[in-house]
């Protein structure tokens, strides 16, 4: 009996010392300000990051982030190409979040062809989707004579005047918006906005179901009013329309909307279709700025991708060059020179700064092997984040508390040395924590609360069969062992439930419910050592009793 | 000593013809509303449902009915409004259950439109939840996987645990809770979530935690008074003796939940409800339905223990 209680009481202080070494980093980080940790982030960045790595992890719910799953669309792609496509897809997507600069991102697979990406920390959820969810396909291709477009044009009015009246009637009912040639009334005028006045003096609008929603355009794209784009692409659509549309020409709209008195358009291009140069002839991509102070993305080529591009812009000079990023025309400019080996990538609308850098990185990576769409998104504001751990910390004190002062009430010294083995239990709780690694989250904090109010329940189990030993007449010794002895089987019993279920739940759960299901199965392993052999051990260290307050 | 329970002698198993049209009711409205998951027509959440949430604070002071106007001009008048009680004033949760293709849509309108008819009272958003019916229907899988794979593994250690009577009453008891509580938030109109499946999970297992501290004192005294007493009065008496325990336990383990329910915050709201009617069913029927089923077994074909 001595020997194994040395041997136990050895075992506490080892495990205590040993949590004491896991817990301190989060110690030292959690009591640091926000200031604190700005001016270290400057002065040892090294140190900071250290006691980030080794601190207990807060789960995005509690740290805020963004959280996304991304579904990998394989239809287009051929079976050998399906194969590795999400792999792929990963990699490219694992290097534009490490050249966007965030700290410790998360990118994993998850089913057949998902791919979860996860930004902790302060995010710019908006610019980190596009970054995330673009496919980068970067195409350039030439456009059709004027006179091609015009006839074009005129051939899908016909067509489509034709066709059923419901449609036709349909379009006449819309309110026709006034034109605004006016707008560009200091521009030059040329091919396309003459081509729309000729028209307009030669047909109704009611007979040119297609060109009424055109406004006119400074050059080769017509503009189109933004709340006016789903029904060109209806149009554009219909059996009739794509009859008309040769096989080598296409439909693209531009990447930005313009704003222009108020209004917001869109530009609509027609393309030829064939590829004439593509991004995977990049060597590299930067952001820089014109002599105007408007961003662009500087590119260099491959010696192959060279020689193809001399031949491209040799061929056209003077004529435009269509800029298409993932099917949306990004810019046009015209070719002034033959260009080899580099080139830039004028951005439309208004681009930023920042439009052109993720543009770059994109670039940079490389397009991905499919396109992908965004099938979860969640993003956590800091602000709830933290409003969700002072809350989650504030409830676990006044459980704790609640829970401490009922067992001293019920239980007495008894109850106090549960108290004790209660203390002891989140204290190795959350050093196993900070030991596994495992990530807190608001779910996780629930777990912990929980483990509060269950774990005692070994204490109360062994208590109550003490009295009732008691009762019967047996010594205070005799009845401690007895109690023991007798609750054993039940308190294991009790653990193993809750296990199986925490257990399935850590398998099956996503992060949050992770989270939950680690702190509750971490809290049932330990509450079996503090509320038994903790507790047995304090119990043990008098020797002689006479009365037992329980 | 103090005692919260007196040393009891409450006749359990002779109330248990009431204990058993209560849990029938409650059983009605729990199987209505599996019926109703099973054919999804069930108020699920998000996560199964698919939709989008967004929270997040307004500048000025608004109404309910002011957001729905808004939301009511892109087709979302349907939507959930709730203002949130949080330290920041005039914070709203928005949640519609129309999910598109491309996630991302649905939550973009919505903001638009707020900042369009609110542009003098800016909309701040704290947070926003997206999930799609590809990700909807995932993650319905794995809720129903993970509700299996853990009622097998309390199964199989039922199975291992306890002969086939207390098994097969152990078994009843552990759905009899969960099918209850789903039943009282199908009543109550609440949604279900990942969360709830959690804590039903969860609940389960606290439930045959209660179960098995009875039946293991149940078999201790139908060992030691085997030659003497009746079936019946083992049990009650039995039932009697661990009540002190079952109470004060519940009550450390309601006063955690409640605490959680109270001052936890709107994320975990629901999550701690279904915990605090989990422990309290967990509990009532640990006295009035494990054990009662036990006793009717043993009344009508008097086998085992005779």
């Amino acid at each position: 009996m001595r020997r194994t209680k040395r041997w136990v009481i050895l075992l506490i202080l080892v495990l205590v010392a040993v949590s004491f070494f896991y817990l301190l980093p989060s110690i030292k980080y959690w009591s640091l300000s926000d200031s604190e940790k700005q001016q270290l982030r400057i002065d040892d960045p090294q140190k900071l990051y250290g006691l980030e790595k080794r601190a207990i992890k807060l789960g995005l719910d509690l740290k805020g982030g963004m959280h996304v799953v991304l579904q990998v669309d394989k239809s287009r792609l051929n079976p050998e190409e399906q194969k590795d496509a999400v792999d792929r897809a990963l990699e490219i997507i694992r290097n534009r979040v490490d050249q966007f600069g965030v700290t410790e991102p998360l990118i994993q697979k998850q089913g057949e062809d998902g791919i979860i990406v996860e930004l902790p920390g302060l995010v710019d959820a908006e610019r980190a989707r596009d970054l995330i969810g673009k496919t980068a396909q970067l195409e350039y291709k030439l456009l059709p004579e004027p006179e091609i477009m015009n006839s074009l044009i005129k051939e899908i009015d016909e067509a489509l005047a034709a066709a059923e009246p419901d449609s036709l009637a349909e379009v006449q009912k819309e309110e026709i918006q006034e034109p605004i040639e006016d707008l560009f009334a200091t521009e030059e005028k040329d091919t396309m906005d003459d081509f729309l006045e000729e028209l307009d003096e030669e047909l109704p609008e009611e007979d040119r179901p297609f060109s009424s929603l055109l406004e006119a355009s400074r050059s080769f794209y017509f503009y189109v009013p933004k709340e006016e784009m789903a029904k060109v692409d209806y149009l554009l659509n219909k059996p009739e329309a794509r009859r008309v549309i040769p096989d080598d020409l296409e439909f693209a709209w531009a990447t930005e909307t313009e704003l222009i008195q108020g209004m917001e358009y869109q530009k609509l291009y027609i393309l030829k279709k064939r590829v004439e140069f593509s991004g995977k002839y990049l060597t590299d991509a930067k952001p820089r700025f014109d002599e105007f102070r408007k961003p662009y993305v500087h590119f260099t080529l491959t010696k192959r991708g060279g020689r193809r591009f001399a031949q491209l812009t040799g061929a056209n000079i003077k004529k435009p060059l269509a800029i298409v990023l993932d099917g949306r025309v990004e810019s046009t400019p015209t070719i002034q020179d033959k260009v080899r080996d580099e080139g830039r990538i004028t951005m439309g609308g208004d681009a930023t700064w920042e439009d052109a850098h993720d543009l770059s990185i994109v670039l940079r990576a490389g397009a991905l092997p499919a396109p992908v769409k965004i099938a979860e998104n969640r993003v956590i504001g800091p602000s709830l984040g933290q409003d969700s751990v002072r809350k989650g910390t504030l409830a676990a004190m006044i459980g704790l508390a609640a829970v401490l002062l009922f067992m001293f009430f019920y239980y007495r010294v008894s109850g106090l040395i549960a108290d004790f083995a209660l203390f002891f239990n989140l204290f190795f709780l959350l050093a196993a924590m900070a030991a596994l690694h495992a990530t807190l989250t608001m779910p996780g904090i629930a777990g912990i609360i929980l483990i509060v109010g269950m774990s005692v329940d070994a204490n109360v189990l062994i208590f109550e069969r003490i009295r009732e030993e008691l009762r019967t007449g047996k010594t205070v010794r005799a009845s401690i062992d007895a109690g023991y002895k007798r609750a054993l089987l039940t308190i294991v019993d009790s653990h193993v439930t809750t296990l199986i279920t925490a257990l399935v739940l850590f398998q099956f759960g996503t992060g949050p419910i992770k989270g939950f299901a680690v702190s509750l199965s971490l809290g049932v392993v330990i509450s079996l050592f503090t509320a038994v052999v903790i507790t047995k051990s304090i119990f043990d260290m008098r020797k002689g009793y006479k009365t037992l307050s329980i | 000593m103090i005692h919260i329970l007196p040393r009891t002698n409450i006749n359990f198993i002779g109330r248990r013809r009431y204990a058993f049209l209560v849990s029938a009711v409650l059983l009605a409205f729990g199987i209505l509303a599996f019926v109703f998951i099973f054919l999804g027509k069930a108020n699920l959440g998000i996560d199964f449902a698919g939709g989008t949430m967004i929270e997040g604070s307004f500048e000025k002071s608004i109404t309910v009915g002011d957001i729905r106007d808004a939301l009511s001009k892109i087709g979302y008048g349907d939507a959930e409004i709730k203002e949130l009680r949080r330290d920041v004033p005039n914070s709203f949760m928005i949640r519609v259950k129309a999910s598109e293709e491309e996630v991302t849509k649905v939550g973009e309108g919505i903001l638009a439109q707020l900042e369009q008819d609110y542009s003098d009272n800016k909309f701040h958003k704290d947070s926003i939840d997206e999930v799609g019916p590809v990700v909807g229907k995932i993650l319905q899988n794995q809720a129903r996987t993970a509700v299996i794979l853990a009622f097998l593994g309390i199964l199989i250690y039922i199975w291992i645990r306890f002969d086939f009577r207390f098994g097969v009453a152990a078994t009843v008891c552990t759905f009899h809770d969960v099918l209850v509580i789903l039943g009282i938030f199908f009543i109550l109109q609440k949604e279900i979530s990942l969360l709830i499946v959690t804590a039903l999970l969860t609940l389960a297992g606290y439930s045959l935690t209660d179960t098995v501290v009875v039946f293991d004192r149940i078999r201790e005294n139908l060992r030691l008074f085997r030659k003497k007493g009746d079936f019946t009065s083992i049990i009650n008496t039995s039932i009697n003796e661990v009540l002190s325990r079952t109470v004060i336990t519940s009550i450390t383990t309601l006063s955690v939940v409640v605490t959680l329910f109270l001052v936890g915050g709107e994320v975990l709201h629901d999550f701690a409800l279904a915990l605090i009617f989990g422990v309290l069913i967990g509990t009532y029927s640990s006295v009035f339905v494990a054990s009662p089923i036990i006793v009717e077994w043993e009344m009508k074909s008097p086998k085992r223990f005779k």
